[in-house]
């Protein structure tokens, strides 16, 4: 049965999987410490978002996720009015919610957000660290629990999606790449409980696509797409076609790369 | 193969021989029309006899003609070409008559018969891109492809027969160029090719070279060709298990294709005894066994070989070449290298030799052209520049090294610009002294500092001013580069039309594409007017209200095209380098391109550049902003012609400059060029890369968004940092640019 919990209660209970790559955890510890805001970079899929979780769970704190989008206006993260029985009521947005709760708030993919929405975090990003509501003719103040971070995929070319420098410079940053060899084996292999000399392939693979990037691919394959890989192959999915469904398919559309890929799969296993 | 069967002959021929006598042929010419049917290769008699028997159901006066024809058609095509020819030459006569079928025979020029050359087989050109892609996949190195003869590989290009027909169908001979590939990458990266000096020299022992390399080591035997071909047998066997690790998937097949190839191998009876000795060599690596009757002598060798395959090490792979050499040597006959296994190739211990010496002059002459600059350099008062002390006070001269005074200047010498000097005898008004003699004279500056410092030129008058940023001191050298401007000159040759009919069917896509681009309306929320009533925004005002507070106005949802507000100017690099394709290349995209934004409504410009030295920076236009895309500038897209160098710097800053004056809520500047950064004089290396980042990033600072393409082959790693983390893209296939670039611009705007 589902169950119902509200956000800024919802601590996660078990450890999720996470297989540091540095120093990463330390410095994010340390950033809480210091209550200074972390901005992640990295491509799509190489753990950014599971770091997250793992700190919340480190750290026993909440974690408050907004996935950002075009249409997310200022009232939608910091909260609004609502008419309820001719009464009004005023409900908080989620980034209140974190703030009140002294959670991890985590902006998803910030860029995606319209850049007027963006400026409403500024405050709680400094050394300030308050969040103005102005229809409240409120200012809330954050408990040194609170911790605001942010992901980015610097991966993105369009110019109309960058990050502006007013906010990146509020932020420390952690540069999140994919796992080296041995790191990615491992994860693939804990993820999805499949067999050794299959991850090996896999991440094989990968690094190959990823040799191809910028010439002819955006991106090389992520984790994530390896992660996927090896469940189906462990549903007993034939290998190579699992690699072309959810590895090559989705990395594009060109004809001829996807004729590439296809090769090195197949000589692969 | 088609039938070689000759049963039917014998009862096709009477046949014919009837038909032949009933329509008055006399014993001569019935001879005439045989012994031409004789003169064919058996196997396609056959069907040529099949072919003349119908005819002459028909009209016996054709089968002298179509004869004739056929052996004319077998001047130009091969047994098999040939057979496809009259199998096609049979059905039109089956399909269209007579008629049709004498104007299919009589059509003996070289665009009809080219569908049938090279049937079946797979040229190189077809699979090109994709094996390109491939190879760059596997080993992450830009490694080109060219057809050859026979394959093998420099270390940086892999040549490949340009046309493979071991098979019938396609894919296996795509396997093959597979395996060939692979096979050389991995010849590659794991140092069969380039063993590198430490290990050379353990082997060239007494003759110690400063560089030595594969040539060097094979000179060591006095029978190469032999020595050569047991190396590569002994390092594919090396190879094998690496391969086999990193690419189980293509190494499942090789066993059939190693068993297919070797059926094609000759009985070793047939050989001498250093020919047949390699030959078992070849056969055991295809095979992986030694045969049964194999004399001890080899099964010793492939003993040693098995035992390399199981524990793979270079040293170990040298070591038993010595050891092989020495017991084929000592074979009867004279070793004549056999057609060699094409899976394997050869190993040309003298092209790798060259290109490792090209790369080497090249990086020599670049240092006698320091060297040269040297003495021409104006003397040097120390006292005079303490600026450029600052920077270097914390290099001092090392006692134990040796170092060049000249003209003021303290240089350092490293090993190969010592030996540039001294073998032209010295240079004149310089000399070599110990580092621990100089004391505290001066600070040493490498060639490379050095070379970076500027000598005086004269100045030119007129032309625009612009600073260039010099990074060894850490600021600008102030109106250092002068530009002019200039315009194309139109050239009337139809280069527009005849590119927008190449790409004729991808020019509709192309405009439709970016006509949807133009057209994605979006509802936008929130709005002070619009279509329709934005309910989330009313009910929060109504809220608000109850609340007490002042609500906000914007109630509406409005449908809104999304007005484009772009300008982008294309910066075009000119420059010697980009002769030849690149430049074609660069027009067709811009045709590709100013069609596309024809159809977007996206404002554009269109420059080149090129140049010699800081004083003559020339910046060409092609199209201002507001130029119209009219005939003149089709006329001057035509006229764009490589020039002479790449000083990158002051054409960034100018277009910056230009970009400023436009009025766009969004800039976008797209440089196209063909690799580094290069003038005449000193603008080079980390000084001509460290100016164009510095330019780029002041276009930064005014807002304007850079992104810059290269076709650049070699795709070094100073790319990454003269443009920054995103905004650039290599093309290594300047083929694609048109495709690619208004893919580019579209993912860049949206």
């Amino acid at each position: 049965m589902a169950q119902a919990v509200k956000t800024e209660e919802y601590i996660l209970e078990e450890e999720p999987y996470y297989l540091p790559t540095g120093k990463e955890i330390d410095i994010f510890e340390s950033a809480y410490h210091n209550q200074i805001p972390v901005l992640l970079k990295g491509p799509t899929g190489c753990g950014k978002t599971r770091f997250m979780q793992y700190m919340a769970w480190k750290l026993g704190r909440p974690l408050i996720t907004i996935s950002c989008h075009d249409d997310l206006t200022a009232s939608d993260l910091v909260g609004r009015y609502l008419v309820r029985g001719g009464e009004t009521v005023w409900i908080d947005g989620p980034l209140t919610r974190a703030v009140k709760a002294g959670g991890f708030c985590y902006l998803d993919e910030i860029v995606e957000a319209r850049k007027d929405t963006t400026v409403v975090i500024h405050p709680l990003a400094d050394d300030r660290r308050i969040l103005p509501i102005e229809k409240l003719g409120e200012i809330l103040k954050a408990p040194p629990e609170f911790l605001m971070s942010i992901s980015y995929n610097p991966g993105y070319q369009s110019v109309l999606k960058d990050l502006k420098q007013s906010t990146r410079q509020r932020f420390l940053a952690i540069d999140f790449t994919y796992p080296d060899k041995k790191l990615e084996k491992e994860v693939i292999m804990h993820e999805t409980g499949i067999q050794d000399v299959i991850a090996e392939k896999l991440v094989n693979y990968a690094e190959k696509t990823r040799n191809l990037k910028d010439r002819g691919l955006i991106e090389g394959a992520s984790t994530r797409l390896l992660i996927h890989a090896a469940k189906l192959i462990s549903s007993g999915i034939e290998p190579r076609k699992a690699c072309e469904v959810a590895i090559t398919e989705p990395l594009t559309d060109d004809h001829e790369m996807l004729t590439a890929l296809s090769e090195l799969v197949s000589s692969i296993f | 193969m088609h039938g070689t069967d000759e049963d039917h002959i014998p009862h096709l021929k009477e046949d014919l021989i009837k038909n032949l006598r009933l329509d008055f042929f006399d014993d001569d010419e019935i001879e005439a029309v045989l012994r031409d049917l004789e003169y064919l290769d058996k196997r396609i008699r056959q069907k040529t006899l099949a072919l003349c028997q119908t005819l002459s159901h028909a009209s016996s006066s054709l089968v002298p003609k179509t004869l004739k024809r056929i052996k004319n058609a077998s001047r130009f095509l091969t047994l098999r070409e040939m057979d496809r020819w009259i199998t096609q030459a049979f059905d039109t006569l089956d399909h269209q008559g007579v008629d049709h079928f004498l104007g299919f025979i009589s059509r003996m020029d070289e665009e009809s018969l080219w569908e049938f050359l090279m049937p079946k087989g797979l040229t190189l050109q077809e699979v090109a891109p994709v094996l390109e892609t491939y190879v760059r996949g596997i080993s992450g190195l830009a490694l080109k492809l060219e057809p050859r003869a026979e394959s093998y590989t420099d270390t940086a290009t892999i040549y490949l027969p340009h046309f493979l027909n071991r098979y019938d169908e396609r894919d296996r001979n795509f396997l093959l160029y597979k395996f060939i590939v692979v096979h050389k990458c991995a010849q590659i990266s794991q140092g069969t090719l380039a063993p590198g000096p430490e290990l050379l020299n353990t082997f060239i022992g007494d003759n110690w070279q400063p560089y030595p390399d594969i040539e060097t080591f094979f000179r060591l035997f006095q029978e190469k060709d032999l020595a050569i071909d047991i190396y590569n047998i002994l390092e594919a066997v090396r190879l094998e298990p690496f391969l086999e690790k990193e690419l189980p998937g293509l190494m499942k097949e090789v066993p059939g294709l190693k068993k297919d190839f070797l059926k094609d191998r000759a009985p070793l009876s047939s050989l001498n005894g250093k020919s047949a000795f390699v030959e078992s060599l070849y056969q055991f690596y295809l095979k992986g066994h030694t045969d049964e009757h194999a004399s001890d002598t080899v099964r010793s060798v492939t003993e040693r070989m098995s035992a390399l395959g199981k524990e793979p090490s270079l040293h170990k792979s040298m070591e038993d070449l010595f050891s092989i050499y020495q017991t084929a040597s000592s074979l009867e006959g004279s070793y004549h290298p056999r057609s060699h296994l094409l899976l394997l190739g050869v190993i040309k211990p003298e092209e790798v030799s060259l290109h490792l010496k090209e790369e080497r002059r090249a990086h020599q002459k670049k240092l006698e052209g320091m060297i040269t600059k040297l003495i021409n350099m104006p003397s040097f008062e120390p006292q005079k520049t303490s600026s450029h002390k600052n920077i270097f006070t914390e290099n001092m001269p090392d006692p134990a090294k040796e170092y060049l005074l000249i003209k003021g200047r303290v240089i350092e010498l490293d090993h190969e610009t010592k030996n540039i000097i001294e073998k032209r005898g010295g240079i004149p008004g310089g000399i070599i002294v110990n580092g621990s003699d100089i004391g505290g004279a001066g600070c040493p500056l490498t060639l490379n500092q050095l070379a970076e410092e500027e000598q005086v030129f004269e100045e030119v008058e007129g032309g625009i001013l612009y600073d260039e940023w010099d990074y060894k001191r850490g600021g600008y050298k102030k109106s250092w580069c002068t530009l002019f401007e200039h315009t194309i000159h139109p050239v009337h040759e139809p280069f527009v039309e005849l590119t927008l009919k190449r790409y004729s069917g991808y020019v509709n896509i192309l405009r439709k594409k970016f006509e949807l681009l133009k057209r994605e309306p979006k509802i936008v929320r929130r709005q002070k007017e619009g279509d329709d009533i934005d309910i989330d925004a009313t009910v929060e005002a109504f809220s608000d209200i109850r609340a007490g507070l002042s609500p906000n106005e914007n109630f509406f949802t409005k449908y809104d095209r999304q007005e484009r507000n772009f300008a982008v100017l294309f910066l075009l690099d000119m420059s010697g380098s980009t002769k030849g394709w690149v430049n074609e290349a660069e027009k067709a995209s811009l045709v590709l391109m100013a069609e596309a934004l024809e159809a977007l409504g996206d404002r554009y410009a269109v420059y080149g550049f090129s140049g010699m030295t800081r004083n003559r920076c020339d910046y060409y236009c092609v199209k201002g902003f507001e130029d119209s895309y009219s005939d003149i500038v089709k006329k001057r897209i035509s006229g764009i012609t490589p020039k002479d160098y790449t000083r990158m710097g002051p054409p960034i800053r100018h277009s910056t400059r230009i970009l400023k004056s436009v009025e766009a809520r969004t800039k976008l500047f797209i440089t196209l060029s063909d690799g580094k950064p290069e003038d005449y004089d000193t603008y080079k290396g980390n000084y001509g890369i460290e100016d164009t980042r510095k330019a780029l990033m002041e276009a930064k600072q005014q807002g304007i968004h850079s992104f810059c393409i290269t076709i650049d082959k070699e795709a070094s790693s100073y790319l990454r940092y003269m443009y920054g983390e995103v905004n650039y893209i290599v093309i290594d296939d300047v083929k694609q640019l048109p495709n690619r670039i208004t893919e580019i611009y579209r993912r860049l705007t949206t």
